[in-house]
């Protein structure tokens, strides 16, 4: 306790350090200005500051995705309470009971539950994350290559959760990026596996051009795809709006909703392959099941804009305690920020907290710090945000693709980066058309050769004993999990047909 | 129609893991007694790709919305689309050869307008002012020696930087 407070304090002195505060602010600026404008996702942005975080050290690059995160997932419900137009699908629920609150002359008081629900909801995750996270990673510390293969599969499992639309899509998806993550020279043996003469598939496929392919580039192609219908509404869209910040009293009142959500977003966040977007629809179907009038919800009632903003910005601390404690990302978002982690040659996972302690109490206490900022930061763009809004697409599109370009470059001043990054954008596109999610993909290429490097591990080392994985009580709790993750979504489909089966004969 | 589209795709991934999969047997592996050889995992990773894509082709097969399951559905711009995928595969292409400053500026031009950008002026100085920024960034505070172009365009990149002292 007394040496977490201690870490903490250091952590608070480190993350105000010029440099730090800086990227902080930085951060939460881009992810809210990010978050807010459709089209360019939270997710979008913070691989686009990847390859420039090369120029820092780790905590700055950190703090400025950590905080991109915390603003991102944020910032897309100003503008679905303003234009009813969400930033991001998890601000969906958000902008079903803010816009209604709009249009019945409450934007300030929506703003305002927004901002303080997401920052209360954000705040409070650090907080657990902080003083969670140490126990777990020495629990996890005990872990040996048997676990992790047994964890890292788990984490590969929760693609069914993932990819939504279709199960097999997403197994695609995942399977495809796995074998991305097996090109180049492989460790064990040092060869080279399916580069095919290519000098620069030799070294693999960097992750990062892969990311920043499928994600920047293969929205921009899918948006210039759509065939635009007429645009407009009959949304409210005030020039200027300011937010009012709930009384104390205003949010006493809303207790319920909001610890209903913080629960929901920091236990959602923490299970690999959920997110902020899960998070934000059980909570605010959770809200309207303990409400004592369900039938209002819709119609713009403060419960539900409350339990769904405290559980999007919770989930945040959530997904961070795999990543942290584990090497796990449990969200897309994460998945980038382990990129990082490896970019600086940091691996996540227990031995982070006795290795890079300072590193690791700088990242909570700026999370904390980011949350508290946000208030502020909030207010401001809320006012701003009709004006921002009316940057072109046409210049965002463009420049996206401008930036890209140079994030790959950037990467090991090759073309061949460039061309693979292009590449995967045009397979971006493909994957969306054709409903293959992407997330799965990203999951594959970066946990694939960590199961690989498991899996042979083990091997070699129980002479080849597969049993070992169900002999070792964690490692057989952890597949019984993975199996379970598996099978549920197989049992939910045949019950749902057969529920859809017995409704229509009725 | 729409179902047989929708199984194009995994059609196209299930013969390319099979491919995938007779090369990996291929690998110049030397054998440790004991261990796993490298065509192991790959190989474990292809029969998974190439389960999913039956799978898939399964789950096209009997959908009976074959809207909602066997492809796109949305209506597609297709020369538009077309033209963005072109200027993007473009981009990389000339930047070697004209320079990065020069085809940063045709690229914005073009891809600005094909978003539906009308107007020359702002489109002109957006393109050459949002340039010369990024040269900025990435040339004089990132140190980021971006492609200068062959023969004579990269004494025009040269003179460009000397211009605008970022060299």
């Amino acid at each position: 306790m007394w040496e977490t407070l201690g870490n903490l304090g250091a952590g608070f002195a480190a993350s105000l350090e010029p440099l730090n505060f800086l990227m902080i602010l930085a951060g939460l600026a881009i992810g809210i200005v990010a978050g807010a404008l459709p089209g360019i996702t939270m997710l979008n942005s913070i691989v686009l500051v990847l390859p420039f975080t090369y120029l820092m050290g780790i905590v700055p690059s950190l703090l400025l995705m950590t905080s991109i995160y915390i603003g991102g997932v944020f910032g897309g419900s100003i503008t679905g309470i303003l234009f009813n137009i969400p930033g991001d699908p998890m601000n969906v629920p958000t902008t079903w009971e803010g816009y209604q609150l709009n249009k019945k002359g409450q934007v300030r008081l929506a703003l305002g539950m927004a901002i303080m629900a997401s920052a209360i909801g954000g705040f409070l995750s650090a907080l657990i994350l902080t003083f969670a996270s140490p126990p777990f990673a020495k629990v996890a510390l005990t872990f040996s290559t048997v676990e992790y293969f047994a964890v890292v599969l788990l984490g590969l499992a929760s693609v069914v959760v993932i990819g939504q639309v279709s199960i097999a899509g997403a197994l695609i998806s995942l399977f495809a990026g796995m074998f991305l993550g097996t090109i180049g020279t492989e460790a064990q043996y040092g060869i080279t596996r399916f580069a095919f003469g290519v000098n620069f598939l030799e070294t693999g496929v960097d992750f990062v051009t892969v990311l920043i392919g499928l994600f920047a580039i293969g929205e921009v192609l899918d948006q210039l795809s759509a065939v635009k219908g007429p645009a407009g509404g009959d949304a409210a869209t005030p020039a200027t709006a300011r937010a009012q910040l709930p009384s104390p009293r205003q949010l006493w009142a809303l207790r319920g909703s909001i610890l209903r959500g913080l629960g929901t977003g920091v236990v959602i966040g923490a299970i690999p392959g959920t997110g902020a977007t899960v998070a934000s629809f059980v909570s605010y179907g959770l809200e309207k099941q303990v409400s004592k009038h369900p039938e209002r919800f819709g119609t713009g009632v403060l419960e539900g804009l409350t339990a769904s903003e405290t559980s999007v910005n919770a989930s945040t601390g959530g997904a961070m305690i795999p990543l942290l404690t584990l090497g796990i990302p449990g969200s897309g978002a994460t998945a980038v920020m382990m990129g990082a982690f490896l970019l600086h040659g940091v691996q996540p996972g227990p031995l982070l907290f006795s290795k890079s302690p300072h590193e690791v109490y700088t990242i909570f206490v700026g999370m904390l710090l980011a949350n508290l900022i946000m208030i502020v930061m909030g207010l401001i763009a809320a006012r701003c945000f009709a004006q921002l809004m009316k940057v072109p697409e046409p210049i965002l599109a463009a420049f996206i693709i401008a930036f890209c370009f140079l994030g790959a470059y950037a990467l090991r001043n090759d073309m061949s980066d460039v061309w693979m990054t292009m590449l995967f954008g045009v397979l971006g596109f493909f994957m969306r058309r054709y409903n293959l999610p992407i997330p799965p993909l990203i999951l594959g290429i970066i946990l694939g050769p960590l199961a690989e490097q498991y899996f042979l591990t083990s091997m070699v080392s129980h002479g080849n004993d597969v049993t070992v994985f169900f002999t070792r009580p964690v490692s057989a709790a952890v597949l019984l999990t993975t199996v379970g993750l598996l099978v549920w979504p197989a049992l939910r489909w045949r019950f749902g047909r057969r529920r859809a089966y017995e409704v229509k004969k009725a | 129609m729409r179902s047989l589209r929708g199984a194009i795709g995994p059609a196209l991934i299930l013969v390319a893991a099979a491919g995938l999969f007779v090369a990996a047997g291929r690998l110049p592996v030397v054998p440790v007694p004991g261990q796993l050889g490298p065509d192991f995992w790959p190989r474990l990773v292809l029969i998974g790709l190439m389960g999913s894509c039956v799978l898939k082709l399964l789950e096209v097969a009997r959908a009976r919305e074959p809207a909602a399951e066997g492809g796109p559905s949305l209506p597609l711009a297709v020369p538009k689309l077309a033209t963005g995928m072109a200027l993007v595969l473009g981009y990389p292409a000339l930047a070697p050869l004209l320079g990065f400053p020069l085809t940063n500026v045709l690229f914005l031009l073009a891809f600005m307008r094909l978003v539906g950008m009308r107007r020359p002026l702002p489109l002109v100085v957006t393109a050459v002012l949002g340039t010369v920024a990024l040269l900025y960034v990435f040339v004089k505070v990132v140190y980021l020696p971006l492609p200068k172009g062959a023969g004579v365009m990269e004494d025009f990149t040269i003179f460009l930087y000397r211009l605008l002292r970022i060299f």
